[in-house]
Formats: C-alpha cells, sequence, structure tokens
C-alpha cells in the first residue's frame, strides 16, 4: 500500500494558469523520490499539494488511505517540507528556539521539547551553534536548520523543495549527507530538483514534470534517457553507471 | 544591522540572564520610574551606578554599547540644548552666550540624565532577554486582560524581529543592484524612491507570505505548548533592590 499518494491531482490558479494537471502518483514507505523538471514545471505547487498547504482544483492527496485534509495536523506532523528558501522557514531568535517551534505546535510538554530540540540538534550538528541568531548562518547551515526544525515534528515522510539551491560544493555534501542518512533511518524521501547530478545517484525512482504535467516515472535508469526533452540536463556522460555519478566520497 | 550591538541581545549564561522575564519587566518599570521621580544628583548617581554594575554583571560588551551610543549623543544633546536656552533663570556670569540659565543648564542635564538611564535599561534588559523569553513574559501578563488575542500579539512581536533584519537585507540588496546600474544618474528623488519602495514591498509581502506558508506547515495554532515561568531567589533580590532605588528617589 502507498504511504502517499495523489489521484488526479489539478491546480488551477484564479488567473486561469494551470500549475499541475492530472497528476496521479503513489510513493511507497521508504522510497526515495526525485521530482524533476525545468523551471515552472510545476514542481513546487506539487510539493506544497502533498503537504496541504494549497487545496486542489480537482483530485485529492491521500496519506495511508486517507484524504490529507481528514485530519491536517496529522497529515503535517508525517508529512515534512523543508522549504526552499531557508530564511523564509526560520521564525525562531535562536537556533534552538525555531528547533522547537514545531513541537511547541504540538502542545508538546516542556521536557519533551527541550530532550527532542537537544537530540534534533545533535542529529544534524548544530548543538555548538544552538544559541546562535539564525540570521547570521551561512547558507548551508540554514538549510541544515531547517531540516532540524522538520525533523523536530519527526516525520515519516521528508519533502525537500530544491535543497541544493545556492549552496557550495561543501553545502551540497552536507545537506546530500544528511538526505541519504534520514533515507536510510527509514523516512521516505520526496525531493524535488532540477540538479540531478547531485542526488540521482541515490534515488530509488525519479518522476518528471513538464509544463504541469507527470511526464515520466520510473527507475532512474529508464527515465534519465529523456530528461533532455523536458529541460533537464542530462546528468550522465556516455555508458556511465548512474550510481557511480555519486558526489560522495 | 548585525554589525549593532544596541538592544540585541546578547547569549551568556549570567543571573540577569536567567533571571524570569516578567520580573525583568517589572524591574524595567520601576527603575523607569525611579529616573523620572529623580531630583537630586545623588539620586541619578546611585540609579546610574545600579544599571552600570547590571550591565557589567550580565558581561555585556560595554566598549561596544558605548560606541554604539553615539546615534543617541545626538538627540540626548538636543534634549540638553533646548532645555539649557528655553528655560528662564539667572544667567551665568561672565558666559559668552546670553539667554542661557542656570536653571536651564540643570534642567537639560537631568534630562540628559533620565535618557541615559532609560537608554541603559533597555539596554540591559534587551541585552539578556531572548525575544522568545520576553514575548512569553508579554503574553502572560496580557493573559488577564478580556478581549485581548494575547498569542497572536506575542507572535506578532516575535514575528516582527524576525523580519526586520531580512527587509534590511532586501534593502541593502535592492540598492546594491541599483547602484550597479547607474540609479545614482537619476536626479528624480520620487522616481528613485520608488524604485525602491515597490520591489522591497513586493519582497517583503512574498517574504511574508513563504513564511506563513512555513509556519502553517509546522502546524502553527493559537494555543501552543504553554511555557512555565520559573523564579529563584535572586530574582526577587534583583526586584527588591530595583523597589528599593524607587523609594530612595522617591522618599530620600
Amino acid at each position: 500500500m502507498p504511504t502517499l499518494e495523489t489521484k488526479n491531482l489539478t491546480h488551477i490558479f484564479p488567473d486561469g494558469t494551470i500549475a499541475i494537471q492530472n497528476i496521479s502518483l503513489q510513493v511507497k514507505p521508504g522510497e526515495f523520490l526525485i521530482i524533476a523538471g525545468a523551471n515552472g514545471s510545476g514542481k513546487t505547487v506539487l510539493i506544497r499539494h502533498l503537504n496541504g498547504l494549497f487545496t486542489p482544483t480537482k483530485g485529492t492527496v491521500l496519506l495511508d488511505g486517507k484524504a490529507i485534509t481528514a485530519n491536517i495536523v496529522e497529515a503535517r506532523k508525517k508529512i515534512g517540507l523543508v522549504f526552499q528558501d531557508s530564511d523564509s522557514q526560520i521564525v525562531g531568535q535562536t537556533v534552538a528556539e525555531d528547533v522547537a517551534f514545531g513541537p511547541e505546535n504540538l502542545k508538546l510538554p516542556p521536557h519533551e521539547i527541550d530532550t527532542i530540540t537537544k537530540r534534533v540538534l545533535e542529529i544534524t550538528n548544530l548543538t555548538a551553534l544552538s544559541t546562535q541568531n539564525p540570521h547570521v548562518l551561512s547558507g548551508g547551515q540554514k538549510r541544515k536548520l531547517a531540516i532540524a526544525g522538520v525533523l523536530a515534528m519527526r516525520p515519516e515522510i521528508i519533502l525537500f523543495d530544491e535543497p541544493f539551491t545556492g549552496l557550495d560544493y561543501p553545502g551540497v555534501i552536507s545537506i546530500l549527507k544528511q538526505i541519504i542518512n534520514l533515507h536510510k533511518t527509514g523516512h521516505t524521501i520526496i525531493l524535488v530538483t532540477h540538479e540531478l547530478e547531485k542526488v540521482l545517484a541515490h534515488a530509488d525512482r525519479l518522476a518528471i514534470l513538464h509544463k504541469g504535467q507527470l511526464m515520466e516515472i520510473g527507475t532512474p535508469k529508464e527515465v534519465i534517457l529523456h530528461s533532455k526533452h523536458y529541460g533537464i540536463r542530462m546528468p550522465l556522460k556516455n555508458n556511465e553507471e548512474i550510481h557511480l555519478m555519486t558526489w560522495l566520497e | 544591522m548585525a554589525g549593532i550591538t544596541f538592544f540585541h541581545y546578547i547569549h551568556k549564561n549570567t543571573i540577569l540572564h536567567k533571571m524570569d522575564c516578567r520580573l525583568k519587566l517589572l524591574c524595567l518599570i520601576l527603575l523607569s520610574l525611579s529616573a523620572g521621580f529623580a531630583t537630586k544628583w545623588l539620586h541619578y548617581f546611585v540609579i546610574i551606578c545600579i544599571i552600570t554594575l547590571a550591565i557589567i554583571i550580565a558581561r555585556l560588551p560595554i566598549a561596544a554599547l558605548l560606541k554604539d551610543m553615539k546615534f543617541f549623543a545626538i538627540i540626548i544633546l538636543i534634549v540638553f540644548i533646548s532645555n539649557a536656552f528655553t528655560i528662564p533663570g539667572e544667567q551665568i556670569p561672565n558666559f559668552p552666550i546670553s539667554n542661557v540659565s542656570i536653571q536651564g543648564i540643570t534642567a537639560g542635564l537631568r534630562f540628559a540624565g533620565r535618557l541615559i538611564i532609560i537608554l541603559m535599561i533597555c539596554t540591559a534588559i534587551t541585552g539578556t532577554t531572548s525575544l522568545m523569553a520576553l514575548k512569553n513574559a508579554i503574553e502572560w501578563l496580557l493573559r488577564p486582560i478580556p478581549f485581548i488575542p494575547e498569542v497572536r500579539i506575542a507572535t506578532i512581536i516575535n514575528l516582527t524581529f524576525v523580519l526586520i533584519p531580512l527587509i534590511f537585507d532586501n534593502y541593502v540588496e535592492i540598492i546594491s543592484a541599483q547602484k550597479s546600474r547607474c540609479i545614482q544618474l537619476n536626479k528624480n528623488p520620487i522616481r528613485r524612491i520608488r524604485l525602491i519602495t515597490l520591489p522591497l514591498l513586493s519582497q517583503s509581502l512574498r517574504r511574508a507570505d513563504e513564511i506563513a506558508y512555513a509556519m502553517e506547515s509546522r502546524c502553527y495554532s493559537e494555543t501552543r505548548s504553554s511555557y512555565i515561568h520559573k523564579t529563584n531567589k535572586i530574582d526577587w533580590i534583583i526586584l527588591g533592590t530595583c523597589l528599593m532605588i524607587l523609594i530612595f528617589a522617591l522618599f530620600l
């Protein structure tokens, strides 16, 4: 049974622009799915639907077989979203305060919030920065903090919207390691990107969005060959194996 | 923004940083009243000494704070001069400028003293209190007042402080981008203001929208875990000291 599913998901903006159209996809528990597409292909709109932030014009999003709108708080607890712009996601005055924001919303008791915050800061290697003002962190550290804020909600599924945008090489490596560790610890990962070369080697499946429609979905090996038709750079050289493309040592 | 120390929280592990924020706000009120009621030079001297001691105990960077004081020095100077020139009284013998009275100078020094004391109190409070603690204390203090959405007000205060540095960064970015395209050659000030304001406003609104989505995504609602306020003996001693200062300024 899929953990997350969309059925004929369509979103039309008030001005008539069709952002996504009839998207039906299924995500299995523990899967690592990449959704790729050129700018304006509808990736961000789709990922926000998966978190219940947008109301579909048509179609539904199902979590464990039930519409996510049935219990939106429970759905958002289970499905964490890491936004593309980390600055927009950070609301705390210190790193620790920002991590605690989600558990406070879930009305957890203070001692539990404290324990979760400490554990998440440790997992994301941010303990040393816990009293820092998030505004002065580097791009990579801010992205880590955004991930920490989501992890504090203890989600089963984590959505990443363009997680490598604006990061330098060490920043990409650090975030990539974090994502792979989360996948290894059993989280379902759905990652939206157009920079396939950075992460494709670690994915189970690849989906391609083009002008709001789901054009291809399958194993990276099957789908990647058609990527250039949809404005996505082919990340492989001739006959190169996908798993050798990893940025990690 | 990041370079200014004034009115910024500086994380340290001191008794003032650990003090219950509700009592800290009461101390702020008591010391401000003391400054208002102070009539003798001894009052000013004692209040300034006590607050300086608090700043030293809180291990706030005194040199950096004094440097940032220059922003307020002009205001303090204007207050002093306007008092010195406008309050009638006995002329100072052999003083080259007329219209300056002894009473005017005394009143000017008193007003300037009060301003300095209030700035010092605010520095000590904001430097030792995180915005989250301040938010929780405001929320607690507003709770008994009917028809006041205390959680919403506290969140608005928090988000305002989160957005200010981001808006400032945006402003610097827009100015730099426009300078790189020779905006200075455009002599029409209204057009220049419009060229800065419109993108800044549009970016700030977009940012506010994104923050709202991000908060919603992390299950934000107005019923959240409530903060447990704790006081200790030292907090009450500090509050008692502030009360003694007020009594001293009022009656001695």
